[in-house]
């Protein structure tokens, strides 16, 4: 029997290291779960430690068996508490319903846990095995059922509120408790209580408090709000610009005027994209709006181009030319003060007829020793590297990962430094057949 | 060559405002005579005051300005309509193509280069005028209307003016003077508006290449076609045949 109670706790100590060790958000329901895993563990000690002294009553001190029972009903009435505490605040999360019922579950916990210390204790001996029995042991069953009952009063006015998937995992959990909880009531020397109480943390554990889940539920919150921030209806900011736009031209600001035209353009652009592959005359005329804009902001920032016209119609990776260029100039130039140049080109590879490569050249400051191998590794990684929604080289991380997944491995993004200062970037692409020459 | 009547519609009085004041109406032969702010007021004016081109915003209330091009042609099917929108979306362009509409524009509108869509529109008219059925009356109709056909007929070599004077006997000045006061647009303007014209019907019902097309449209170096392509249309001719 002894070995049962090991294993169980074995499994409990497992799950709760890799529930501790996730992050995750430090909300009542999360804590009451967690202290629900330690006041679990400590219980399955006193358990198994039970469960070898009421065999061996002869040997071990009466003293010491009586202070290991009352710690092991202690806790696990304490267990019950905290299984319906988390029933409870799930259910208000759920519904938003005040939970009316703590009040009366802490005067009972509180009385509970007297009668556990206080309670005498008597033990049965049977053939098959010995167990404890009487008022003490009868605490458990009681406070069984006073629980279950106040579950049951939270749940019944809130049931049909509840989220399909919640519903599943506290009735399953219901299920297990009352099928052990009879069994062992009726078999007193099964001493089973303790998988009673595992299998309905695990039933939680899985459906509700898997890290896993709980991660992608963030994650899934954070995106659709980064969405929902970059969806503003595209076309009440291109009527309101256009607004602003012809009130500047009206009243003689062509530079205004201009300039709002062109950022027009480049949300237009932007905003359009929405295939995977795009034509590389589409994917300049996107660069060059944004690069119109930054060159009007820093009128010492110049830009050229070097296309080769053949090339307009190849099939690229969408968006991948203004983060490396907006890279350039924030991580270049910026340092320089705007001052410098970016030069873009477009040329048919000379190793390979079948390959092109983009360049995108800057003049700016140049990599320090420090970000030339961080960039390295995280170009030469880049499938090993968490995906990140924001932060640092996130763009060409990006970019890297597009080209090798859309267009093959043998492609992707490089750096090398110039002789003169500055770097540049390599994009080695495919031509592909849509090519129109 | 009478000046032609503009409807401005939109909703927007601000759009209309700019259209009014940041255009030069006059240097293209044309005038306003008209403002509406819905569908309803447009479709109204549209019959009384009997426009000869509508600029006409896609997203108005009450009746959409499609849905009144749709209606108003059953009357007026000679109007010219330009449509304005916001809605980068091509749904809207097929729609737009269906109810032969004969130039299509996004906002934000560029000013200084309306004129453009505005000789289109001229072309587009004269285009109307020499296909209908009754006979022109004066001898400069008859002339235009000639020297026009046969510039359709020889697209793909090399026409100018001194060429056009040496095959109808003709001064070339006179020639010049005679597009801008039949058609509105100058010589050139026309020549590529019809090339231009030629080359996107050849770009969406052939699969001839762009260096073909060009040649097929009169221009030699495919470069020089897809510089005045893009600057014409605003795409270069590979973006106009995959979209």
């Amino acid at each position: 029997m002894i070995r049962m109670e090991i294993a169980l706790f074995l499994i409990l100590a497992f799950v709760a290291f890799v529930y501790f060790s996730a992050g995750r958000k430090h909300t009542l329901l999360h804590k009451t779960f967690s202290e629900l895993l330690i006041v679990m563990l400590i219980h399955l000690v006193f358990d198994a430690v039970t469960v070898y002294t009421v065999n061996h009553l002869d040997t071990v001190d009466r003293l010491f068996n009586d202070i290991v029972h009352r710690l092991f009903i202690g806790t696990l009435v304490l267990a019950v508490y905290l299984f319906y505490k988390y029933i409870a605040i799930l259910v208000e999360e759920e519904t938003g319903k005040q939970r009316h019922l703590d009040i009366a579950a802490k005067i009972y916990l509180a009385v509970a846990e007297l009668g556990v210390l206080l309670l005498p204790i008597h033990y049965a001996v049977t053939e098959k095995g010995n167990y404890s029995d009487g008022i003490h042991a009868n605490v458990c069953y009681v406070s069984m059922v006073f629980y279950l009952i106040l579950c049951i009063g939270t749940l019944l006015s809130s049931w049909s509120q509840m989220d399909q998937k919640k519903k599943m995992a506290i009735g399953v959990a219901f299920i297990i408790e009352v099928c052990v909880s009879v069994l062992q009531g009726l078999n007193p020397t099964w001493l089973i209580s303790g998988m009673g109480l595992t299998l309905m943390t695990m039933a939680f554990y899985l459906t509700l408090e898997n890290p896993d889940i709980l991660r992608a539920q963030l994650v899934e919150q954070k995106m659709s709000m980064l969405y929902m921030k970059s969806q503003v209806n595209p076309h009440f900011l291109y009527n309101t610009l256009d607004t602003i736009r012809i009130q500047a031209q009206l009243n003689d600001d062509k530079q205004v005027a201009d300039l709002l035209m062109r950022l027009v353009d480049f949300f237009r652009l932007s905003v359009k994209v929405d295939r995977q592959m795009v034509a590389l005359d589409d994917e300049l005329e996107l660069l060059e709006a944004y690069m119109e804009l930054m060159c009007y902001r820093y009128p010492e920032l110049r830009c050229d181009y070097d296309i080769d016209p053949d090339l307009g119609g190849v099939l690229v990776p969408n968006f991948i030319l203004q983060p490396v260029v907006e890279n350039s100039l924030i991580h270049g130039l910026k340092n320089k003060g705007y001052r410098g140049r970016v030069c873009i080109s477009a040329k048919k590879s000379k190793k390979d007829y079948r390959c092109m490569e983009l360049e995108v050249m800057d003049t700016g400051t140049g990599f320090s020793e420090e970000t030339k191998e961080k960039i390295k590794d995280l170009l030469l990684n880049y499938a090993k590297q968490a995906p990140k929604l924001e932060g640092n080289s996130i763009g060409i991380l990006n970019v890297q990962k597009r080209i090798k997944l859309l267009c093959g491995r043998e492609y992707g993004l490089s750096y090398t430094e110039n002789e003169g200062g500055g770097v540049t970037a390599h994009l080695l692409l495919p031509i592909s057949e849509e090519g129109w020459e | 060559m009478k000046k032609l009547k503009v409807l401005l519609v939109d909703d927007e009085m601000m759009i209309r405002e700019g259209f009014k004041r940041l255009f030069d109406w006059k240097a293209h032969d044309c005038e306003i005579v008209g403002e509406a702010a819905d569908g309803m007021e447009a479709l109204a004016k549209i019959d009384t005051l009997e426009p000869d081109i509508v600029i006409m915003d896609i997203n108005i209330p009450i009746i959409s300005g499609l849905k009144v091009i749709e209606i108003s042609r059953k009357k007026h099917p000679e109007i010219a309509c330009v449509i304005v929108s916001g809605y980068d979306d091509f749904s809207y362009c097929q729609q737009a193509l269906r109810l032969k509409i004969t130039d299509y524009i996004l906002k934000p509108v560029n000013y200084e280069e309306f004129g453009k869509c505005i000789d289109n529109l001229k072309v587009s008219l004269f285009e109307q005028r020499v296909s209908s059925p009754n006979k022109p009356e004066k001898q400069e109709q008859r002339v235009i209307a000639a020297i026009t056909r046969y510039l359709r007929e020889h697209l793909e070599s090399e026409i100018s003016l001194s060429v056009l004077s040496e095959e109808f006997h003709m001064n070339p000045q006179y020639i010049s003077q005679l597009f801008k006061n039949e058609i509105g647009v100058g010589f050139l303007t026309y020549l590529t508006s019809i090339r231009m014209e030629k080359a996107k019907s050849l770009l969406l019902t052939t699969s001839l290449s762009v260096a073909e097309i060009a040649e097929e449209t009169g221009y030699n170096d495919y470069r020089v076609f897809t510089k005045v392509f893009k600057k014409t249309e605003g795409i270069t001719p590979s973006q106009f045949r995959r979209s």
